[in-house]
C-alpha cells in the first residue's frame, strides 16, 4: 500500500498486541516523533552561534517550564488517572527531588547529569514512605495522608540544613557532561526533551504491562481487582513510588533550570496546580497530561497578554480599568478553568480525541 | 517574538524608539499587586511607578524617556522568571524587583546577564557581591536595595530595644525573642539578629513560629507570656501580624513588639487599631510623609499631590530614584545605558542622595566590595489613638488619630563578618 | 507544680477549645456540601471572605448595628449559595466529582480576586461590636464575639440535627447523599437539595468569617482557613457533621497541647506541624475518620 495510508473507521483490532500499540497507526506515530525532531532542532541555531534564533528566550523558558512541570504532572495523573488515588502534596514531592539532586551532588561529586535520576530514585523511596498509610486508606482520606506529607515535608526542607540549606534554599550547580555544559537555556532545552520522551515512553509502556493494567484494576474496582489476585497494597503504595519518582525527576530538572531552590515554591498552592493540570488535561490521558500542563502554564500568560494589550489604551482608560486590569487578569485565571471544566469535563484529551474522530471520518460520517 | 504579548512589546518598542532613536532605556517593574503580598506591595510599587513617570515627566534620562513597564506577577516565583526573561528578550537594562523568592531565583540569572537588580527583599544573603565573605550562600554582583538588609534591621532594633531598657532602669537581664514563621523571609534575620542580641547582654529565648497567614494566635501570645519576653521581634508581614497584636492585646501581654520594615505601617495601624498602639519599627527613610522638608516636598510631587502617603511608598520612590540617578550617571561616562554601566556608577560613589531627596533617602554606599547601601535605621513608635474603623489611613493620621513618631535613629558599625549574613 | 506550669496548660486548652469550635464549624459547612454531593471544595475559604467582607459593608458603608447588619449577611450569603450552585454548579450534575472540585478550585482562585478589586488589598477593621471586648474565662481572656460564635454555631447544629432528622428536606438531603439516583427517582429534586446545600454550607461559612474579621480585622488571607479545617475534616470523618464539629475541636486541643510542649522543647513550631503527624497516626487507626460511615462493599 505504497504512498495510501488508510485509517479504520472502526475497532478492527483482533489481537491484543494491536490492542496495546503506542500509536493507533503510522501516521501518528511519524506525526510524534516529527514533533520531536522539530522540537530537538529548535535550540541549534542558538546554541552553535549561527546568529539568528529559532525561539526567543521567553518562548524556551516556556517550553522547558512545561517539559519538567509535564514529567512531575505526569507521574500524578498515574496515582490519580490511574490508580484513582487522590494527593495534594505533589509539590513537595517535586520539591524534594530539587533539594536531592543538590544535596547528592555536594556530598558525593557526582556530575549533575548523573544526580538527577538519583534524585528520582530517592524522591521515589520517600513517596514509598508516604505511600504506606494507602494500605488502609482510600479516597479522601487517603487525600489527608499526602496533605500531610505536604506540611511535613515542608517543615522538613525549612529545618534541615544539612538537606537542602534551611530557608535560605540551596544552590544547584548547571548541567555539565563530558564537558559539554548546558550553559544556554536553549541547551538545557534539549536535556529536558530527553527526559519527557524518555518518562512519557516509560509511562506509556508501563500502561502496556501487566504492572500497569493493575494499576488500572485497582482504580475501577479494587475488589475485583484483588479476586483477580492484584495484590492492593502493594500496588497502591507503587503508584505513590512512581508517581514520586515522576515528580522527582521533573523537580530534578527543575532544580538545574532555576538553579536555586527554595522552599516557599512548594507550598500547597503548587500541589493544587498540579491537580489542576491532571484534571483539565483529562485523567488517565498520557498525552492528556502534556495538553493540561500547557493549558496551566500559558493560562496566566495569555491573560497577562490580554491585559498588556488594554493597558493603556484610550478603552481601560475611559473605564478606569488601570487598577482592575491586574485583578481581572487573576479572575480570568480562575474564570477559565470554570468555563473549561462546564463545557469539557473530561479534559483536554477528550475534547482531542473528539477532534480526531470527526477527521478521521470526514467528509463522510457513513 | 512572542505571539501573546506582541501588542504589549510593540507598545513598549513604539514608546521607545519614539523617544530615542539611539537607544531604548527599558526598565522592568515586577510588583506584587494582587498576590499574597500584595497589601504591602502596592504603596511600594506606587512609589516606583510615580517616581518613574515624575523622572520621565523631568527630563528621563539626558532627554530620553524611560520605557518602564510595570507588571503584576501575584507573588509566584515561576511567573516572574518568565516575565524576566520576556524583558531580557526586549532588552532590559535595569529591573526593579519585589519578593524573597523571585529575587533569589533571579540572582544568577541576572548576574549573567549583567542586569542591575534592585529589589524589595533586603535579605543580607544579597549584599555580598563578591561571594567571599566568610558567610555569605554566594556571589550576588547586581543585587541592590536601597535599606538596611533585614538583619541589620534586626540587629538595629535590638540594640534600641537594649537602650530602652537601659533608659527605663530595667533590671536583671532583659528576654529577647524572635517571632516569625519557618519561610525565608523571616527567618533571613534571625541568626544574625539573635547573636547580635545576645552580643548585647539580652537572653534570647526559643522562637516562637506564627503563620504567614493570620490566624487566632492567642496561644503563641500566652507562650510569649510564659517566657516573660520583654521585647518580641515580629518578623512576619503586615497580615499576620495585625492578627498577632490583636491576640496579644486581648490577653494584655506586655512584651514591647518590636517589627520588620514590612511588618508594619499605617495600614496595620488601621486595621489593628489601639492593639497596634506602641509598636516600634525599623524605618528606611529619614523623613515621613508628616515630616515637612523639602524632600517631602519633592514626594508630593512626584505623588501628584499632598495625600499621605504610607512608609513603603517613600522607600519604593528612593528605589526608583537611586536607580534613575544612576543611570544618569552611566548615561555621563558611557554616553549609553547599560547594566555594567549602572552597576560601575553605583560602586563608584559614597554616601549619596539622589539629587532633590535629600533629607529624605539616606546617604547610601555601595562598593565593589559590599553592596550594604545603608546601615543606619531610623526607629520609630506607633502611636494609635482613637477608633479607626471604616476611615482612610490619610484622615486618621490628618485627624491624629494616627501618628508615627521617630524614637531613635541606630547606625550599626560596618562589621566584615556581618557581610552578607 | 511550678515547673509544670499547669496554669500556662489550662489557659492553652482554653484557648484550644475556643479556636477548635471556629475550625468545628467551618468543618461543619465543608462537610455539608460533601454530605450532598460528594465534592469536596477548595473554596470554603472564600465563602468565609465573602461573608466578612460583605459584613463589613453592611456596618462600615451604611453605619448597620451588628444585629441588623448580620442577619442581613446571613440572607445574602443564602443567596449567594443558591446563585453560585444555580450558575456554575448545576451544569456540573453528572460530571465526574473530580472535575466538580477542579471547579471549585477555580471558583476560589476567581473570588479571591475579585474581593482584592471589590475592597482593596489593606486588611480592614471591623467596628466593636460589644461593650466588654472579652471575657475572662478560666484564667484567659477570651474575646465576646469568640463565645457568640460558640453560642452561634450550637444553635446552627441544633437546627442541622432537627432538619436532617424531621424535616421533609433534610430527609431529602440525606436520601440524595446516599443515593443519588434513588432519591432522583422517588422524586427528590437533587437540584434543589444541592442549592440548598450550597446556601447552607455559605451560611454557616460566614458566621466563622464574621467572627475571624471582628477579632482580626478582614483581609484575603482569612480565605486561608479554608485549608487549615482540612484536617479537621478528614479527621471527624467526611460525612459526619458532629465529626466535622468534634474534629475541629480535637484539632485546637492538640494545637494547644503541642504549643505547651513546645515551651519546653523550644521547637517552635510544634503547633503548626504536630495536628499533622496526630492525623497520620490517627487514621492508621481508624482509616474512615472517628465518625465517618464505613464503607461496606458486598460482592
Amino acid at each position: 500500500m505504497a504512498g495510501i495510508q488508510f485509517r479504520p473507521c472502526g475497532d478492527f483490532r483482533t489481537s491484543y498486541r494491536a490492542d496495546t500499540t503506542i500509536f493507533d497507526d503510522r501516521f501518528s506515530r511519524n506525526f510524534v516523533i516529527g514533533l520531536v525532531i522539530v522540537l530537538a532542532l529548535i535550540p541549534i541555531p542558538t546554541v552553535f552561534d549561527l546568529g539568528f534564533d529559532v525561539i526567543d528566550r521567553y518562548w524556551t523558558n516556556l517550553l522547558i517550564n512545561i517539559g519538567f512541570l509535564s514529567i512531575a504532572a505526569l507521574g500524578l495523573n498515574i496515582l490519580v488517572g490511574f490508580t484513582g488515588q487522590i494527593s495534594i502534596g505533589h509539590a513537595v514531592f517535586f520539591g524534594f527531588g530539587a533539594f536531592s539532586t543538590v544535596f547528592i551532588h555536594e556530598n558525593t561529586g557526582l556530575p549533575v547529569f548523573f544526580t538527577i535520576p538519583l534524585a528520582g530514585l530517592l524522591t521515589a523511596a520517600v513517596g514509598l514512605i508516604f505511600g504506606v498509610p494507602a494500605a488502609r486508606l482510600k479516597g479522601l482520606y487517603l487525600a489527608i495522608a499526602t496533605l500531610a506529607a505536604q506540611f511535613i515535608l515542608e517543615n522538613f526542607f525549612a529545618r534541615a540544613d544539612w538537606f537542602s540549606g534551611g530557608t535560605h534554599g540551596a544552590r544547584a550547580p548547571r548541567v555539565e557532561l563530558f564537558g559539554f555544559e548546558f550553559r544556554d537555556a536553549q541547551a538545557y532545552w534539549w536535556l529536558v526533551l530527553g527526559y519527557v520522551v524518555v518518562m512519557y515512553l516509560l509511562a506509556t509502556n508501563l500502561m502496556r504491562s501487566r504492572d500497569g493494567r493493575a494499576l488500572i484494576a485497582v482504580r475501577d474496582h479494587y475488589l475485583s481487582a484483588e479476586i483477580m489476585g492484584v495484590n492492593l497494597t502493594k500496588y497502591r503504595i507503587l503508584s505513590f513510588g512512581i508517581a514520586s519518582f515522576y515528580a522527582g525527576i521533573g523537580g530534578a530538572l527543575f532544580a538545574h533550570y532555576n538553579r536555586f531552590v527554595q522552599v516557599e515554591t512548594f507550598n500547597i498552592f503548587f500541589s493544587i496546580q498540579f491537580l489542576a493540570m491532571v484534571i483539565i488535561g483529562g485523567l488517565g490521558s498520557v498525552m492528556g497530561t502534556i495538553m493540561g500542563v500547557t493549558f496551566i502554564v500559558l493560562l496566566p500568560e495569555v491573560t497577562e497578554g490580554l491585559a498588556g494589550t488594554l493597558r493603556g489604551t484610550e478603552l481601560a482608560e475611559s473605564l478606569n480599568l488601570e487598577v482592575g486590569l491586574n485583578f481581572m487578569k487573576e479572575m480570568a485565571i480562575g474564570l477559565a478553568i470554570i468555563l473549561f471544566l462546564i463545557f469539557e469535563p473530561d479534559g483536554l484529551a477528550h475534547r482531542w480525541r473528539q477532534i480526531k474522530a470527526y477527521w478521521k471520518l470526514y467528509p463522510f460520517s457513513y | 517574538m512572542n505571539a501573546l504579548k506582541l501588542t504589549t512589546a510593540t507598545a513598549v518598542a513604539a514608546l521607545a524608539v519614539g523617544s530615542a532613536q539611539a537607544q531604548d532605556v527599558f526598565v522592568g517593574h515586577l510588583a506584587d499587586l494582587t498576590g499574597a503580598t500584595a497589601s504591602i506591595g502596592v504603596a511600594y510599587a506606587d512609589g516606583i511607578a510615580d517616581a518613574f513617570a515624575w523622572y520621565n515627566a523631568n527630563g528621563g534620562i539626558d532627554g530620553t524617556e524611560i520605557a518602564f513597564e510595570t507588571i503584576d506577577y501575584a507573588y509566584q516565583a515561576p511567573r516572574a522568571v518568565s516575565i524576566y526573561q520576556d524583558w531580557v528578550s526586549d532588552d532590559v537594562v535595569a529591573i526593579q524587583g519585589w519578593g524573597t523568592a523571585d529575587t533569589e531565583a533571579l540572582i544568577q540569572f541576572v548576574a549573567e546577564d549583567e542586569i542591575p537588580y534592585f529589589s524589595a527583599s533586603y535579605s543580607g544573603a544579597l549584599t555580598d557581591p563578591t561571594g567571599d565573605a566568610e558567610r555569605s550562600p554566594e556571589a550576588a554582583p547586581y543585587n541592590f536595595f536601597y535599606g538596611p538588609s533585614y538583619s541589620d534591621a534586626c540587629r538595629a532594633l535590638a540594640q534600641w530595644s537594649w537602650e530602652d531598657w537601659e533608659a527605663s532602669g530595667g533590671e536583671g537581664t532583659p528576654i529577647w525573642v524572635h517571632m516569625g514563621a519557618d519561610h525565608p523571609y523571616p527567618e533571613s534575620p534571625r541568626q544574625a539578629c539573635s547573636e547580635y542580641a545576645t552580643e548585647l547582654g539580652f537572653e534570647v529565648a526559643d522562637q516562637i513560629q506564627y503563620s504567614m497567614g493570620p490566624a487566632d494566635f492567642t496561644a503563641q501570645c500566652l507562650t510569649l507570656n510564659e517566657v516573660g519576653a520583654d521585647y518580641a521581634y515580629l518578623a512576619n508581614i503586615a497580615g499576620a501580624n495585625i492578627a498577632m497584636l490583636n491576640s496579644c492585646a486581648n490577653l494584655g501581654v506586655e512584651t514591647q513588639f518590636v517589627s520588620n520594615v514590612w511588618g508594619y505601617d499605617e495600614n496595620v495601624m488601621r486595621a489593628a487599631g489601639a492593639a497596634a498602639d506602641g509598636v516600634v519599627v525599623a524605618v528606611r527613610t529619614q523623613s515621613i510623609f508628616t515630616d515637612d522638608n523639602e524632600a517631602i516636598a519633592r514626594v508630593q510631587e512626584i505623588a501628584g499631590g499632598d495625600d499621605y502617603q504610607v512608609l513603603s511608598y517613600l522607600a519604593g520612590v528612593c528605589s526608583a530614584a537611586y536607580m534613575v540617578e544612576a543611570m544618569r550617571g552611566a548615561y555621563e561616562a558611557d554616553d549609553e545605558v547599560t547594566g555594567p554601566g549602572i552597576k560601575a556608577y553605583i560602586e563608584a560613589q559614597s554616601d549619596w542622595v539622589p539629587e532633590g531627596l535629600d533629607g529624605l533617602c539616606y546617604p547610601s554606599t555601595w562598593t565593589a566590595e559590599d553592596h550594604r547601601g545603608l546601615m543606619t535605621v531610623s526607629i520609630y513608635q506607633g502611636h494609635v489613638d482613637g477608633a479607626t474603623e471604616g476611615q482612610e489611613v490619610a484622615d486618621l493620621v490628618a485627624d491624629g488619630v494616627m501618628s508615627l513618631e521617630q524614637v531613635g535613629e541606630i547606625t550599626l558599625e560596618r562589621r566584615p563578618e556581618w557581610l552578607g549574613y | 507544680m511550678e515547673a509544670l506550669r499547669l496554669d500556662f496548660l489550662s489557659q492553652l486548652l482554653v484557648t484550644g477549645l475556643i479556636i477548635g469550635t471556629l475550625y468545628g464549624v467551618v468543618a461543619m459547612s465543608f462537610v455539608l456540601i460533601y454530605k450532598a454531593s460528594k465534592v469536596v471544595n477548595f473554596a470554603q475559604g472564600e465563602f468565609l471572605l465573602v461573608g466578612s467582607w460583605v459584613c463589613w459593608y453592611f456596618l462600615i458603608e451604611f453605619q448597620l448595628p451588628f444585629w441588623i447588619g448580620f442577619p442581613m449577611t446571613l440572607a445574602f450569603m443564602l443567596v449567594f449559595g443558591v446563585l453560585l450552585q444555580v450558575v456554575v454548579l448545576r451544569p456540573m450534575i453528572g460530571e465526574p466529582i473530580i472535575s466538580i472540585i477542579m471547579v471549585t478550585i477555580g471558583l476560589s482562585i476567581m473570588f479571591q480576586a475579585l474581593m482584592k478589586w471589590m475592597f482593596g488589598v489593606s486588611p480592614q477593621p471591623y467596628p466593636p461590636i460589644f461593650d466588654v471586648g472579652s471575657v475572662n474565662v478560666l484564667g484567659v481572656q477570651i474575646q465576646t464575639i469568640y463565645l457568640l460564635s460558640i453560642v452561634v454555631s450550637v444553635a446552627i447544629m441544633g437546627g442541622f440535627a432537627w432538619f436532617f432528622k424531621y424535616s421533609r428536606y433534610g430527609l431529602a438531603m440525606r436520601a440524595t447523599a446516599f443515593d443519588q439516583q434513588a432519591a432522583q427517582s422517588l422524586g427528590v429534586s437533587v437540584k434543589a437539595v444541592f442549592a440548598m446545600a450550597w446556601a447552607i454550607s455559605a451560611l454557616v461559612s460566614a458566621v466563622a468569617g464574621i467572627v475571624v474579621g471582628v477579632v482580626n480585622g478582614v483581609s484575603s488571607d482569612l480565605s486561608f482557613y479554608g485549608i487549615k479545617v482540612f484536617p479537621a475534616v478528614i479527621l471527624g470523618g467526611l460525612d459526619s457533621i458532629i465529626g466535622g464539629v468534634l474534629g475541629g475541636i480535637i484539632i485546637g486541643l492538640i494545637e494547644a497541647v503541642a504549643a505547651y510542649f513546645d515551651l519546653f522543647l523550644g521547637f517552635g513550631n510544634l503547633q503548626q506541624i504536630v495536628p499533622f503527624y496526630v492525623l497520620v497516626i490517627l487514621l492508621m487507626i481508624k482509616p474512615y475518620g472517628l465518625f465517618g460511615t464505613r464503607d461496606i462493599e458486598r460482592v
